[in-house]
């Protein structure tokens, strides 16, 4: 059976005379990993925006299992259970690995306890050390989390994603600049997470993209170009226009092409 | 009645100019660099006495309008390379240390110039009949001298090279930098320009004001209401702020107390940081 | 942080407050009287720098306008006790519950802001504050002030302990600051103290992460609020005085200067930064009376040389230090020391 985690119905958003998400319809499939692609400007990292409420739609609305969250603040939509990662990587550099898990982790919670000890909370504790085996991070734990190398702040992301025990996670290009190495393990992350978890992923690498997506949106100006699967996108012939008509993007035709 | 308002109203038109002067050095040192500069006020004290010693000295007023401008800009593009430019990534600490320039530059004239408030006499000693009263010529000169400053510094912005350079920095410092916009050197010219303006608006009203070691704390406040009101960075908006605000406040203290007057000042600049923090020309003037 | 460090930190701390409690008999005999209560003095300035530090070092938000609060706890407790002829513990109470009370009002609205726009509004909502209570002379004695007879602290039977004693006044103040400087380290530790921190290092991953990050920061707002509170109520009860004088932005910007002199974002940094500028303006202005200009060189030199502040420089050479002796790493909590 296939139940839709969110459907996107005319969502727009303007800055100014510039529309940079325009009428967008989408639907997400429950159990199955969406990637977004489109080439630069095509109002990707926008559309994230709008769904984690850091930006407030111009109009349309945003379902999520049924219910609208249109309108509502970043952490109310956080604590619904959609989470997700940002382009640039974004955690917080003066606590501790450990303490970022342990921070995400108690986010949730509405009241936040002012006199009880942090290290106190064993539940707490536990969870935050077996996430941080299940990342690779455990030998990290007490380093500052803004001393970290790329990848392993990367790792420490998907984490805090993790600890959070998401319902949809919105991953905002994970392997951006990362090594081929550094890639391949968060790609195999990013698999065993979708086993679980609701996973929409913004992606440039096309190789990425079609080894990992079930299904793929395309989006050009705002729009939804094509939604379909990766055999159905790389057959599109719009889609090769929507990406030949930027030079500038020619290496996405050909990662395209061959894909 | 009305001659008296519109007194007020011209009193508060030749301070708004004035201040105007002040408020520019700030709001391009604030879109430039960044820093909340408290020591601005101080930089117009510092004018008013620098005026003052010129004219012991010399005894020519005149020269102050040269000189004084001049030390202002190479005290400022000092401070910039000592204490701004170790810190500019830290905002909060160019808090922290223009706080601590402003403490130095109020001790400093203490020590040199003494606590001892002092006057001015105008260099103009005329009058003129104007809405009943005999009236200062000067302050109508003071106006003339802040007008053609603020017409010439906007000229300057836009005509010149350097001016270009300053607007490409606050509009986009990496693509500037990029650019092959020599960021630090024009870091340290609008420091010194900030600086220069605020003296200048020194010597404009040491002639119609006291010239005392205080006068720059009670000036900040209105300098900053004036950049926030005018809008962060519309500099044209920041002028018209400053006018604006001195004569309704010049209106105000017509009929009720001078504090009753600062604090609507300030009621009206808290709405304009919670509900248009872009400042209330945005769209009026570019 | 390894064992060794803690044990260090934990025997100076032990150290500090035996030496805080050994002032009254010590001082006197070793300097005079005198500086008893300017210990006191300096003991209620910290925690009115702490207010500041709470706020920036622990939320990041940099408040301008710590006077406000101040100045309502003084005020409280000069007007409860001139106007409304309270006792001491009434008198107190009013001083917290009306800065409590303002800075709830002015939070909700100042930390809809943040960075440049936080420390402007704040100092403008102080200085509203300032002009007001200026002009109204007949409530607030303008910058003049107001000047009252303390009642006694505690009376039982025949006997009442009241601040006119030396000792009893520098305890309680000692007690008071004490206690609030243990609630605010509680804080830090606990939960939301985390989420503090979490909100000054990345706010919008703090709100992604499912924080409300405008309540934290008024919950913060308040908790500062109430700290400069009870420190100007302190310094009520201290100088039997209340002056318009001390909403003055000058005077937050002191604060603001302690804080981040010592070391913003640790526990005791505003102690060490309060007590290094008021040890300077006591010894010097006796001889000197521009020990203003020192406070200024040296606010300049330790945001160009430490800007971690002094706390800050600390910690950075005891890491090192202990990382040359090379202890080896014991299991830690997720505890950080102050």
């Amino acid at each position: 059976m296939t139940e839709s985690v969110l459907i996107v119905e005319g969502l727009t958003k303007r800055f100014g005379g510039l529309t940079a998400v325009n009428k967008l319809n989408l639907s997400i499939t429950s159990g199955r990993l969406h990637a977004i692609i489109g080439p630069n400007g095509a109002g990707k990292t926008t559309f994230f925006n709008l769904v984690s409420g850091l930006y407030t739609a111009d109009g349309g609305r945003v379902l999520f299992k049924g219910r609208n969250i249109t309108g509502l603040k970043p952490y109310e939509i956080s604590r619904i259970g959609i989470k997700r990662t940002m382009q640039i990587k974004s955690v917080f550099p003066q606590l501790s690995v450990a303490e970022n898990l342990w921070v995400t982790r108690n986010a949730t919670n509405g009241v936040l306890h002012p006199f009880r000890s942090a290290s106190s909370d064993h539940a707490t504790r536990e969870r935050v050390e077996f996430t941080l085996e299940q990342i690779g991070l455990t030998s990290l734990a007490h380093r500052a989390a803004g001393t970290l190398s790329y990848g392993d702040v990367a790792l420490l992301e998907i984490g805090m994603a993790l600890i959070s025990d998401p319902q949809l996670l919105l991953l905002d290009e994970p392997t951006c600049g990362m090594s081929p190495a550094e890639t391949s393990r968060t790609v195999d992350k990013i698999k065993i997470l979708a086993q679980t978890i609701d996973i929409v992923i913004i992606e440039h690498d096309m190789e990425v993209v079609f080894e990992i997506a079930d299904d793929i949106t395309v989006m050009t100006q705002g729009e939804n170009l094509v939604s379909g699967s990766p055999a159905e996108i790389s057959g599109d012939e719009r889609v090769r226009e929507a990406y030949l008509g930027r030079p500038e993007d020619e290496d996405y035709v050909e990662e395209a092409a061959h894909a | 009645m009305l001659d008296t308002l519109l007194l007020l109203a011209l009193n508060g038109l030749i301070w708004g100019l004035i201040i105007a002067l002040i408020a520019l050095g700030l709001s391009i040192i604030f879109g430039l660099l960044d820093i909340i500069n408290i020591a601005h006020g101080d930089f117009f004290m510092v004018g008013t006495v620098l005026a003052w010693f010129t004219l012991n000295l010399t005894g020519n007023f005149w020269v102050a309008f040269l000189i004084v401008p001049l030390i202002g800009f190479i005290l400022g593009a000092l401070i910039q390379r000592i204490v701004i430019q170790p810190i500019r990534n830290v905002a909060a600490l160019s808090i922290v240390a223009t706080f601590g320039l402003s403490l130095i530059l109020q001790e400093v004239v203490r020590i040199t110039f003494g606590a001892t408030p002092r006057r001015i006499l105008p260099p103009i000693q005329d009058t003129i009949l104007l809405f009943g009263i005999n009236y200062d010529v000067y302050r109508i000169f003071a106006a003339m001298i802040a007008l053609v400053a603020l017409a010439g510094f906007f000229l300057f912005l836009h005509r010149t090279k350097l001016g270009t350079w300053m607007r490409a920095v606050r509009h986009d410092r990496d693509t500037a930098i990029a650019m092959g916009v020599p960021a630090q050197h024009v870091y340290i010219f609008t420091f010194g320009i900030g600086f220069a303006l605020a003296a200048l608006g020194g010597v404009v009203a040491a002639p119609i004001t006291t010239v005392e070691f205080r006068t720059g704390v009670d000036i900040l406040p209105f300098c900053f209401m004036a950049v926030i009101i005018g809008g962060l960075g519309n500099l044209p908006g920041t002028a018209a702020a400053a006018v604006l605000l001195a004569v309704i406040e010049g209106i105000i203290q017509s009929f009720a107390d001078p504090t009753v007057a600062r604090i609507s000042s300030l009621v009206l600049m808290s709405a304009v940081l919670l509900l248009r923090p872009q400042g209330l020309f945005k769209g009026l003037a570019k | 942080m390894t064992m060794s460090l803690m044990m260090i930190r934990r025997a100076m701390l032990i150290a500090f407050i035996a030496a805080l409690i050994a002032v009254p008999w010590v001082v006197p005999a070793l300097i005079n009287k005198f500086w008893v209560s300017v210990i006191a003095e300096i003991m209620i300035w910290s925690l009115f720098a702490a207010s500041v530090n709470l706020l920036f070092g622990y939320v990041g938000l940099l408040s301008f306008g710590q006077a406000l609060y101040f100045g309502f706890g003084m005020y409280g407790v000069a007007i409860g006790i001139s106007t409304f002829g309270l006792s001491f513990w009434p008198a107190f109470g009013l001083g917290i519950v009306a800065s409590v009370a303002i800075a709830l009002v002015a939070g909700i609205f100042a930390v809809r802001l943040t960075w440049h726009y936080f420390a402007i509004i704040t100092v403008v909502f102080s200085l509203i504050f300032y002009f007001f209570a200026v002009s109204v002379k007949s409530v607030t004695g303008g910058d003049d002030g107001i000047n009252f007879t303390l009642p006694p602290t505690f009376s039982f039977g025949g006997y009442t302990a009241s601040f006119s004693n030396e000792t009893f006044q520098y305890f309680f103040i000692f007690a008071a600051v004490a206690f609030c400087f243990f609630l605010m380290h509680r804080v830090i530790q606990s939960p939301l103290g985390k989420a503090f921190v979490a909100i000054r290092d990345n706010d919008t991953r703090a709100e992604l992460i499912g924080l409300n990050v405008y309540q934290l920061r008024l919950i913060a707002f308040v908790m500062s609020g109430f700290l400069a509170g009870v420190s100007g109520a302190l310094f009520a009860f201290f100088g039997r005085y209340a002056s318009a004088s001390y909403m003055f932005y000058h005077v937050s910007g002191e604060a603001v200067v302690w804080a981040i002199v010592g070391g913003a974002g640790t526990l005791l940094g505003p102690v060490v930064g309060t007590t290094l500028f008021i040890v300077i303006r006591e010894v010097v202005s006796t001889h000197w009376e521009h020990h203003s200009l020192i406070v200024g060189v040296m606010a300049i030199l330790v945001v160009i040389l430490a800007p971690t502040g002094l706390v800050g420089l600390w910690n950075e050479w005891l890491a090192r230090w202990s990382a040359r002796e090379k202890v080896p790493a014991t299991r830690t909590s997720l505890q950080s020391e102050p």
